[in-house]
């Protein structure tokens, strides 16, 4: 397990205070914030300094931290690998409230867990509290087809529970999760039960999965609506057609392309994207592929288009 | 470390299974009185306002909200009034950008 470093995540001094901290996370949170940065790693950027701001924003957390980081300075392994030492948060109590907001941990790193996850659970084991264990939120990249038909598939994950003696420990869980048909992209899945465990005897909470759609090579999803580009024949375009287009739910079905039809025009299917109260549509984005002028017949196909079409100027609107 | 395997029941927040007032509260880590300010301030959206707060019905999409919110909150010090504008404003930009991917301008 690596050493985890969260004054330098956040960039700040040992020395700083709360307001250093706090001032410094939320510049960095908004520098890295998923809709406005245009940082490669933006995304695990605002999981560590969402991490290190869980620590140092937190007034035992960080004693606990600064004492461990002496240890590890003073004995530290060559090769920078790290584990916590016995008992090394003897004397302080980590405890989440009820109101401290989502339990966004599953998302923090190894060495988050091994040192706040089970610490915070004694300490809400020792001041007799009684609630429901916390819901954990995760995020399941599915492919399109499985988001249609639905699926069942695998999903490993860090989890807490309680070994033989009541103590709480982190293990690997491996979760078969069923996907029910049509769910679409921001739609949670809720797994009963596997959350945090209870505190006091009371019931574990839920798990959320947020449905992402894996990229598609056909199909791009926006919302509930699909987008395919449909490649179709200068004649078919011109002239109109009937074409055979395949349907994101295993299906084909006949279109038609009106009569003039132009490159970059949209044909709408509706209902053809997700379901929902208002079902989602399928648009097809139409592209004029050209045939290749490579026989003698292409080629004198095309110098009869041209003939044909001699007043048509492409370039009129630039004035030549 | 154990390692099992384990069938979960699953299901898909939605029209047929909603989340009631106190469930959208917990897996937010809040109380009920938060969601009625939220219903308040429009973060969420319930059909009936008349309704008493134990008949409300939530969607996905106003767990994603209520779940975005109250990270505003927690990490930023908004209050809910500022958080339900940072919300419109971020929607309207992913919009944007998704009018922009669909006209091939990224």
């Amino acid at each position: 397990m690596e050493f985890k470093d969260y004054y330098s995540a956040l960039g700040v001094e040992r020395t700083a205070s709360d307001d250093e901290v706090r001032k410094a996370y939320r510049k960095l949170a908004r520098k890295y914030h998923p809709d406005v940065s245009k940082e490669p790693d933006a995304e695990q950027r605002m999981r560590d300094i969402n991490e290190a701001k869980d620590v140092l924003g937190d007034k035992d957390k960080r004693a606990a931290y600064d004492a461990l980081a002496d240890r590890v300075a003073r004995g530290g392994r060559p090769d920078g690998s790290f584990e916590p030492p016995p008992g090394w948060d003897t004397g302080y109590e980590f405890h989440r409230g009820p109101r401290q907001g989502p339990a966004d941990h599953a998302d923090f790193s190894e060495f988050f867990s091994s040192m706040f996850g089970d610490a915070e659970r004694r300490g809400a084991t020792r001041q007799n509290y009684r609630a429901r264990g916390e819901d954990h939120h995760a995020a399941i990249e599915i492919t399109l087809e499985d988001a249609l038909n639905g699926a069942e598939r695998e999903l490993t994950l860090r989890a807490q529970s309680l070994d033989a003696q009541g103590h709480p420990q982190w293990e690997n869980r491996t979760l078969s999760v069923k996907i029910p048909p049509g769910v679409h992209p921001g739609q949670f899945i809720r797994l009963a039960g596997q959350g945090m465990p209870g505190h006091g005897g009371e019931p574990a909470g839920d798990l959320y999965l947020e449905v992402r759609i894996a990229p598609h090579k056909l199909y791009r999803v926006e919302e509930r609506d699909l987008y395919m580009t449909l490649p179709v024949t200068p004649a078919e375009a011109a002239l109109g057609a009937q074409v055979q287009v395949p349907t994101p739910t295993g299906g084909v079905v006949e279109v038609t392309v009106p009569p003039n039809a132009r490159g970059g025009m949209k044909l709408r299917l509706k209902g053809r994207g997700f379901a929902g109260k208002t079902p989602g549509d399928l648009y097809l984005l139409l592209e004029i592929a050209l045939p290749p002028a490579d026989s003698e017949a292409a080629r004198n196909a095309y110098a009869q288009l041209a003939q044909a079409t001699s007043s048509f100027n492409p370039r009129q609107h630039l004035g030549v | 470390m154990a390692n099992f395997s384990s069938v979960t029941t699953t299901t898909a927040i939605g029209v047929s299974h909603p989340l009631a007032a106190n469930e959208l509260a917990h897996a937010c880590g809040a109380d009920t009185a938060w969601v009625v300010q939220l219903v308040e301030v429009g973060i969420v959206q319930v059909t009936t306002t008349d309704a008493p707060p134990e008949r409300w019905e939530f969607s996905s999409t106003d767990l994603q909200h209520a779940l975005e919110a109250r990270r505003l909150e927690r990490d930023f010090g908004v209050n809910l009034d500022a958080a339900a504008l940072i919300l419109d404003l971020q929607h309207e930009v992913r919009r944007l950008k998704a009018v922009l991917r669909a006209n091939g301008v990224d």
